[in-house]
């Protein structure tokens, strides 16, 4: 299926990546998830009523952050996540979005904020993650230049996945 | 999943602040919006522009019908799962006769099939000689297979309607609802009313339900998408008509909770199913709509409704090349 325009990385594209090459191929192709979805409504639910304080969904080049905020004169991005399940993907979203900053002159330092569990962890933009999101963005492209969505196959994620009835029907 | 509501009563129909409130005479009730999915509207409601713009808003759908419960017309809300690469897939299998056929066949047997299910089950349980017509029924099947022609398709799946009707009189037993001969708009008889009520209930279920995926009910692959506003609700409610519809009917008919007192004279001629009786088919159809069974792959219970929107699913994936479309097939 022809994609004239070029595809923007986001993060939750990056999230997908980690999860299903299947997910990102629907992302790519506009093809929502089931908004009905239980767990895709408890995780609005908890990002609206969590951290109210703070700034909220701030959009940068096509990515939203969660959070934002400054602590001793460095900026931090907060991204909230339901559980700590995905936690790997959840870690790559974040480094992501501390490489675009980084590649438009903004240094920040990421955290990752898991209301429910009470948790956090801080997330820093090394060399290793930078090569290794260069290789995923690569592999993403990849992807979405496929003619048709990658096989369905079972994994852990199908359970909660709100793309499970998509897949599996 | 949220809720539908259906509206019999007549008074207004408006918003109230964040939640839907109809007021009559004598009611005034609230219902949150958030939770409710689509409304089949049969009594005489007034309601305005912002109330229309709340249910878009909320994505709720509005189904019309008229005094006799015919279906007038549904208030589609704004599209929310835009997919281009869906759209253009669907019109390039509808455009392309092959592909268009190969799936309106689907259809066509996969409806088939469904109706030999309904008359097994009958023929079991009734101990009614039923073999004859599943016999004619899976010729019918055969040479669906064999077509060429999309109206000459939907010629034999007429047929073969019919002959599945044939059986109606047989399970039935006739009496006061004996059909002889399926009619329409209107309606010559009681059963034929009941029929085309409830067949209408499932063409504006499975609208909702395609409402909730990527694909669009305006393009069709067995009926013609040229002559209506929605066409792929038809086509995919053919599967489900025999398993939902036509088993609700044998079976409110057979505990006698519909009676021949539950229909009326209209005046222009034919007959319809009553104030009286609409609420007894609606309660009977929204729990059959509600009712579960283990889905094979999901591996977990799934409601008729559910089925309906899965079915949808599986044309998506089918025209996504992803996975080839196998109609939804009764066990039992």
């Amino acid at each position: 299926m022809l994609i004239s325009e070029n595809i923007h990385i986001g993060g939750t594209l990056i999230q997908s990546y980690k999860i299903c090459s299947r997910q990102v191929w629907f992302e790519v192709h506009k093809i929502d998830q089931d908004q009905e979805n239980d767990f895709i409504m408890m995780g609005r639910l908890i990002d609206r009523n969590s951290y109210q304080r703070d700034k909220k969904s701030i959009d940068f080049e096509g990515s939203k952050f969660d959070i934002l905020r400054k602590e001793k004169g460095t900026l931090v991005v907060g991204e909230i996540k339901k559980s700590s399940h995905s936690i790997d993907a959840a870690r790559l979203q974040l480094a992501h979005y501390l490489y675009e900053l980084q590649k438009n002159g903004i240094e920040a330092r990421g955290e990752l904020l898991f209301p429910k569990e009470k948790k956090r962890e801080e997330v820093l933009l090394s060399e290793e993650l930078k090569t290794h999101l260069d290789q995923v963005y690569q592999e993403i492209i990849a992807i979405s230049s496929l003619e048709a969505p990658p096989h369905a196959k079972k994994c852990k994620y199908c359970r909660n996945c709100a793309y499970n009835e998509l897949c599996w029907s | 999943m949220g809720k539908t509501l259906y509206v019999l009563s007549s008074g207004e129909l408006k918003r109230k602040e964040n939640t839907i409130i109809i007021e009559g005479s004598e009611v005034r009730k609230f219902i949150p919006v958030e939770t409710t999915d689509e409304m089949l509207i049969f009594g005489e409601v007034d309601l305005n522009k912002r109330f229309l713009e709340f249910c878009t808003a909320n994505k709720v759908m509005l189904h019309f019908f008229n005094h006799y419960g015919y279906y007038q017309g549904t208030f589609y809300p704004r599209e929310h799962m835009n997919s281009g690469a869906v759209i253009l897939a669907q019109a390039k299998h509808c455009l392309d006769n092959c592909r268009r056929l190969l799936i309106a066949k689907k259809f066509v047997t996969g409806s088939i099939e469904n109706m030999k299910k309904a008359l097994q089950y009958y023929s079991r349980r009734g101990n009614i000689e039923l073999d004859s017509i599943i016999e004619k029924l899976t010729v019918f099947s055969n040479y669906a297979k064999e077509q060429i022609g999309i109206s000459e398709l939907m010629g034999i799946e007429g047929n073969a309607r019919d002959c599945y009707y044939t059986a109606f009189d047989l399970i039935t037993g006739g009496g006061s609802f004996s059909m002889k001969k399926r009619s329409r708009r209107p309606p010559q008889n009681r059963i034929n009313a009941l029929i085309s009520f409830l067949n209408s209930m499932c063409y504006v279920t499975t609208l909702a339900q395609i409402y909730k995926t990527h694909i669009d009910p305006r393009i069709g692959f067995l009926h013609e998408t040229n002559f209506r506003r929605f066409s792929l609700n038809l086509d995919i409610a053919e599967i489900f008509k025999p398993i939902i519809v036509d088993r609700l009917i044998f079976s409110l008919l057979n505990k006698k909770e519909i009676q021949a007192k539950h229909f009326g004279a209209q005046s222009g001629g034919g007959i319809y199913l009553s104030e009286k009786g609409r609420p007894i088919v609606l309660k009977a159809w929204e729990e059959r709509l509600n009712s579960t069974i283990e889905h094979p792959r999901l591996k977990r219970n799934v409601s008729y409704r559910s089925l309906i929107r899965m079915e949808a699913y599986k044309i998506e994936k089918h025209i996504l090349h992803d996975e080839e479309y196998q109609p939804f097939a009764m066990r039992w």
